[in-house]
């Protein structure tokens, strides 16, 4: 995969920051890179994405990834807002996701999303949880 | 899991019984030392700030009433979606009611106590 990070990433212990910005390029590429299971690693074990349009965890959350991603959609998203409160922070996209359908026939799904990320012992910051709104398009359709 | 989803829907209710006893000491500890409150759409505010607007806010008398909409709740970081409405007064005296779908942060204190960290009342557009 062919990252080009303008900021600090590192694969193994990847860190999304407070910074909505850095969060967001650092997100938006490994979105990109297709890689469900380094995407899976910006998230925490217990953390709750809804990307499938269901609360998924874990394992499944993991799985859900891993399919999502293996066609290459490309997401594109740009920052709301963004209040960073101690070691959370809740930030807003706008977001778009151009993918291929089953028949080959291209799919946009878009919307906003709410974000919260939460600093680690060790400093890093990572997703806990994601609540896509969509206006267009859900991935279970 | 639906024991901790329990304990931050009674903690709802103890904010809401405590915004309609007036009580601004008693809803600041419903919030963490770094909570950001955005009273107002693009006006994050923290610290004293939040507190004095809070305390202000609530020398009107408001009512308000909390329907929990979405829980989304990890160990320690919760995401709450609440449809709430506040029965108050504008700065005439004119009665008015205010609604929205409040986005809400909440962390578990070291002490086992869920605070609101991001109080954004009107987080999600209708």
């Amino acid at each position: 995969m062919a990252f080009n990070f303008a900021v600090d990433f590192d694969p193994a212990h990847p860190d999304l920051t407070s910074d909505a910005e850095v969060a967001n390029e650092i997100f938006l590429q490994v979105f990109n890179s297709g890689d469900g299971e380094l995407f899976n690693r910006l998230y925490l074990e217990d953390s709750i994405s809804n990307f499938s349009g269901e609360p998924l965890t874990g394992a499944a959350r993991l799985a859900f990834f891993k399919e999502f991603l293996s066609s290459k959609p490309t997401l594109e998203a740009a920052i709301t807002f963004s209040y960073v409160a101690g070691d959370v922070a809740l930030m807003g996209v706008d977001y778009s996701i151009r993918g291929t359908g089953p028949d080959g026939s291209p799919t946009l799904l878009e919307g906003v999303c709410t974000d919260v990320l939460r600093r680690q012992k060790d400093g890093r910051w990572l997703m806990a949880v994601d609540r896509p709104v969509a206006a267009k398009g859900l991935v279970s359709e | 899991m639906s024991q901790i989803i329990a304990d931050l829907e009674k903690r709802t209710e103890l904010y809401v019984d405590a915004f309609n006893a007036g009580d601004a000491d008693a809803l600041e500890d419903f919030y963490t030392e770094e909570a950001i409150a955005v009273w107002e759409p693009g006006k994050p505010l923290t610290g004293q700030a939040r507190r004095d607007y809070q305390r202000a806010f609530l020398s009107r008398g408001p009512r308000i009433t909390a329907v929990p909409r979405q829980s989304f709740v990890t160990s320690d970081t919760a995401l709450l979606i609440v449809d709430w409405t506040i029965d108050t007064v504008d700065e005439s005296g004119t009665a008015v009611q205010l609604r929205g779908i409040g986005v809400d942060v909440l962390r578990l204190g070291e002490d086992g106590v869920w605070r609101y960290t991001v109080d954004d009342p009107y987080g999600q557009e209708d």
